[in-house]
């Protein structure tokens, strides 16, 4: 799973409304090294939950991401240094094996092979 | 004193046996009904490697729609089965959610970013797709309300202004040798596993004395593998049985289980096929060497679709085919501002 992935995920069991964002328990990352597309990660710039993006890159080891959201402009900017720390932690950290907790209930997903599980069972629906 | 009676009366089992059918049927939406349970996860999770051994033709209206959508667009796929259409187009980043492990499994073997997850409850926060598909999923949903939830989930997890594709199997097959080999659902197991607002699960229907295929032909073949088999047509022996499917068909009948047939060398590499048959689920054909599997589809009839999707308040149907025994819809959620 990237972190792309988990930018989306929410917990989903009935009655939960503080499902986002899933805390990382990771016991095993790895890197896979993926083409760099500064046009795509400006895209994805404006869909992401930055702070939730720096957590979880921590939670997996990777500490280059400021906490708070940097200004568009340095995203704007033709400097790609950031630009590429954007594009590790949201593309090439995969999060093997692990789970992913939920904050407001503890629930814990698992992940298997770099596959997360987000069924429920019958009594969270 | 007295000894304690541990066998309910007649009336105690009466009213558990109801409050047994009450609840089921007061089930949430977002809970799956035994009928797709066994007849479209078992399976799946069953046929998985061969199923997917067999999916690989890009349909061109999906990949068109695929290769519409802007570089850079985060496209979901909800029921990505074996991941055929993942990556079709190159300048986009796919995320792909099936139920069934096992096809997630080699999807994530071709590297596809992909998870275990539910079409009908999706664990994505609101609006972070660019565009989302739903390519034959929404036929193995057993209720309308579940079919209808489906379609919320597409338009939720879009951007405003994001497209959703979906298609589904017609009632309307072109090609009508088809349905001779699907098995139509009785009224019983209607009236037992699907839920309301099918046409099936009317009093008319569960009191006609006509209708009660228990059993299924052992002779059909699936979709795919008809082709190679043109005289597998059944010969059907009972007269009454000739008029029960013509009876079903003029009923608007929606509700069938079509044939996988698994080979046994496949069935034995996947394991899940002796338990299949020891439960009743699957049934052996020594003549084709092959476990026989049923799966659960309510085919749409022409406009179902629509209705379906005109249902979901913030969203626009935007185009509407039917190819290829398929019923198609585009659908483009709302709240587009003029920056985007």
């Amino acid at each position: 799973m990237r972190l792309i992935t988990h930018n989306m995920l929410s917990c989903n069991i009935k009655g939960v409304t503080n499902g986002f964002p899933l805390k990382i328990e990771a016991e095993k990352v790895i890197e896979k090294e993926v083409d760099f597309n500064p046009d795509f990660l400006r895209h994805m710039f404006a869909k992401i939950e930055w702070k939730a993006l720096a957590e979880a890159a921590r939670s997996m080891g990777y500490a280059e991401l400021p906490d708070d959201s940097p200004d568009a402009a340095v995203i704007e900017s033709a400097d790609e240094t950031f630009l590429r720390k954007l594009h590790h932690a949201l593309l090439e950290l995969h999060l093997e094996e692990g789970a992913l907790v939920c904050p407001e209930t503890g629930r814990k997903f698992p992940v298997n092979k770099g596959i997360p599980n987000m069924l429920l069972h019958e009594d969270e629906v | 004193m007295r000894d304690v009676k541990l066998k309910p009366t007649h009336q105690q089992q009466e009213e558990e046996d109801e409050e047994e059918n009450l609840s089921s049927s007061s089930l949430s939406v977002k809970s799956t009904p035994e009928i797709e349970k066994k007849y479209v996860h078992r399976v799946y999770d069953a046929i998985a490697p061969h199923f997917s051994s067999t999916r690989y033709a890009k349909w061109p209206r999906v990949a068109a729609f695929l290769e519409s959508l802007p570089p850079g667009s985060v496209i979901l796929d909800a029921g990505c089965g074996n991941g055929k259409y993942l990556g079709l187009n190159p300048n986009c980043f796919f995320i792909g959610c099936d139920i069934s492990d096992p096809l997630i499994r080699i999807c994530s073997e071709k590297g596809q970013e992909v998870l275990v997850a539910d079409a009908v409850n999706l664990p994505y926060r609101d609006g972070f797709g660019d565009a989302a598909i739903s390519i034959a999923v929404l036929h193995h949903l057993s209720t309308e309300e579940r079919r209808k939830s489906a379609v919320e989930e597409l338009v939720r997890v879009v951007k405003p202004g994001g497209f959703v594709l979906i298609t589904v199997w017609a009632a309307e097959q072109e090609d009508k040798t088809l349905l001779t080999k699907w098995t139509p659902l009785s009224p019983k197991y209607v009236e037992e596993w699907v839920g309301p607002g099918s046409p099936m699960n009317s009093p008319r229907m569960r009191n006609n004395p006509c209708f009660g295929l228990e059993s299924i032909p052992e002779s059909d073949v699936s979709v795919k593998e008809q082709k190679e088999d043109e005289k597998s047509l059944e010969s059907i022996p009972e007269s009454d049985e000739s008029s029960t499917r013509e009876g079903m068909k003029m009923m608007n009948q929606q509700e069938y289980f079509v044939p996988w047939h698994l080979p046994y060398h496949r069935a034995e590499v996947s394991g899940a096929s002796a338990s299949a048959l020891a439960s009743g689920l699957a049934k052996k054909d020594d003549r084709k060497g092959a476990v026989v599997y049923k799966r659960y589809y309510h085919v749409f009839s022409e406009g179902e679709l629509e209705r379906l999707a005109s249902g979901v308040g913030n969203a626009m149907i935007v185009d509407r085919f039917y190819d290829k025994s398929n019923w198609c819809i585009v659908l483009q959620k709302e709240g587009l501002n003029k920056d985007h």
